[in-house]
């Protein structure tokens, strides 16, 4: 039986470089078998890089990085032969068919050519593409091709499944029917890895996460311990009209005391409160009328929100 | 997983393949491949040989003294290059867009494979096992046996010429390869065919001998692989002395195909290491 408490990776002030650009600028994580673990963060944060230097493909500048208690600069093809890697790009091959993308890649993993047809089949029954088996894989919707590329990465059995973006570029209906079958894949106690932009994404899937912001990582914790941290239990979302950022930022100085923290963003204004209903009647007693004013509960793109602004301002003091 | 997937499980290879298992695998891909394309390679094995035999070697050759290709008929003169330039044609096909779109992010099959045990060497090794040895073996064997019907041999020997045109494959495919992992900007694909494969295929003594060209154009025949190519197999066919010993003729060949390895290593590594 698996170990719950193995660690799949350990990462120590793990550093990678392009030249003068430092991508990843010391990070420490530790991914443990049957979670789902995830990188939050924009675009160009380095969560990608992370993902290749773990799945083998990209060697680190600096630190210690140790996956299945491995070595990936000496014995990285062992370990990406226990590795599912999906991709941002899928990489599927458009000339094949479906079903022979699925035996092409097992054959890269030494799997016997009758095994991979069994493998092949019931993979395609997972992911809900049987009947397209025999199609061109460049006849395929976004969504089909991502499910696809999640089938292949299972080829292996792997220990460890890396996601890259899983649901970029899908519409809502596709990133579903993905979500689905990852629902599906940590039910069966298969440990995922991703990166994603998606805030929701990351709420949904992922037991543990980190926030990586230029290079470094945040804050860590679970989607609920972070909001707890970071944020308070409620928000209210505050428009004005037309109005933008500087009559915003101008108008939010009016409403210091309504809520625990007051943020300006572009076309709304956020406050942060424990009580949304205490924030209304003090907005309503400032004789402050919003066109619009929305109270939800507070998320992970609040904790991204608030930790990436406080950063910011850190850097300019 | 869940149980239903144990006896797959079972089968997977855990560790790292060796160079000619690594080799192999990466090979498969383009086995996969050529299942959706060999029909298309059947022009380049039957009909067009056969063409250049009876437009060329026969129609052609009817105007040529015999005295000029070193008393060979014309069309045994040609057959032999031929064999050797269908396989030059071929690596325009293997060597070139299929190496290029490997690294792409529309589906690069190389990227692909690199994230699986296999590394840039195996993907490297099993993209040119393709060309040099499946594809020579396969598709040039069938354009001699097509040659044989024009009554173009003088033995078995002739078979040796498919073995020439393999050793073109090899000297030339690491270059291609290398070139094609080399550049960015797929605009840039095509200068190969202008300045590498359409000289190689004009200049190489394969319709006409080599040494009837211009002083200052020989050079450009002597580095040329698919003239001692052609050489070697014009021994082989039609039982005439090579330009060189044959030895030097594939030593040439043996050291351009090494070289052209080492050079499309290095940049299939830097490619293939982020």
């Amino acid at each position: 039986m698996p170990d719950d408490n193995e660690m799949l990776v350990r990462a120590s002030d793990l550093r990678k470089s392009y030249g003068d650009h430092e991508a990843v600028r010391g990070v420490d994580f530790e991914i443990r078998r049957g979670e789902a673990f995830g990188f939050l963060g924009a675009n160009g944060a380095g969560k990608s890089t992370t993902m290749r230097m773990i799945g083998c493909v990209s060697q680190p500048t600096a630190g210690t990085l140790e996956v299945f208690g491995r070595d990936p600069l000496t014995e990285g093809a062992a370990i990406r032969a226990r590795l599912g890697v999906v991709p941002q790009d899928n990489t599927l091959d458009g000339m094949l068919t479906v079903f022979e993308n699925l035996v092409v890649y097992a054959r890269y993993f030494g799997i016997k050519k009758r095994d991979a047809r069994v493998k092949a089949a019931e993979l395609l029954d997972f992911v809900q593409l049987t009947a397209r088996a025999k199609d061109q894989v460049n006849e395929l919707s976004g969504g089909m091709q991502r499910r696809l590329a999640i089938a292949r990465s299972l080829i292996n059995d792997p220990d460890l499944v890396i996601l890259d973006e899983p649901t970029t570029g899908l519409d809502p209906q596709a990133r579903h029917l993905v979500w689905e079958r990852l629902f599906q894949l940590k039910h069966r106690g298969v440990s995922i890895l991703l990166t994603t932009h998606y805030m929701d994404e990351a709420e949904q899937l992922c037991d543990r996460l980190v926030v990586m912001d230029e290079g470094r990582i945040i804050a860590a914790g679970s989607p609920r311990e972070l909001i707890d941290t970071h944020v308070t239990k409620e928000v209210v979302e505050l428009r004005f009209g037309a109005a933008h950022t500087a009559e915003l930022a101008e108008l939010a100085l009016t409403l210091t005391g309504v809520g625990a923290q007051i943020e300006p963003l572009p076309d709304k204004i956020l406050v942060y409160t424990d009580d949304a209903d205490d924030t209304g009647a003090a907005l309503e007693a400032r004789e402050i009328t919003p066109t619009s004013t929305l109270a939800r509960r507070a998320t992970l793109e609040d904790v991204f929100l608030r930790l990436t602004g406080r950063a910011l301002v850190e850097d300019e003091a | 997983m869940s149980a239903d997937t144990a006896a797959a499980q079972a089968t997977v290879d855990r560790t790292a393949p060796g160079v000619a298992t690594g080799a192999w695998r990466a090979f498969l891909l383009q086995m996969a491949l050529y299942k959706h394309v060999w029909h298309g390679t059947v022009f380049t094995s039957v009909l067009l040989p056969i063409l250049y035999m009876i437009s060329v070697g026969i129609g052609v050759g009817s105007y040529i003294d015999p005295a000029s290709t070193g008393g060979l008929d014309y069309a045994a003169f040609i057959a032999p290059g031929l064999v050797c330039s269908v396989a030059v044609m071929m690596l325009g096909n293997d060597m070139v867009f299929p190496v290029f779109g490997g690294y792409q992010d529309w589906g690069g099959h190389y990227l692909a494979q690199r994230a699986t045990p296999l590394g840039p060497l195996d993907i490297l090794n099993g993209h040119l096992a393709y060309a040099v040895i499946f594809r020579p073996f396969t598709n040039c064997t069938i354009v001699a046996i097509v040659l044989a019907f024009f009554g173009v041999y003088t033995s078995w020997w002739a078979a040796l010429a498919i073995v020439a045109a393999a050793l073109v494959s090899a000297a030339l495919a690491p270059w291609l390869h290398f070139w094609a992992s080399s550049i960015k900007n797929d605009a840039n694909l095509n200068m190969i065919f202008r300045f590498a494969v359409m000289p190689i295929s004009l200049f190489s003594g394969v319709f006409f001998p080599a040494e009837t060209m211009p002083g200052f154009l020989q050079p450009l025949v002597w580095i040329s692989p698919l003239w001692h190519g052609t050489e070697l197999a014009r021994a082989a066919t039609a039982d005439v002395a090579p330009a060189l010993p044959p030895v030097a003729h594939i030593a040439y060949l043996a050291a351009l195909a090494v070289a052209g390895w080492f050079a499309a290593r290095r940049v299939v590594q830097r490619r293939l290491n982020f």
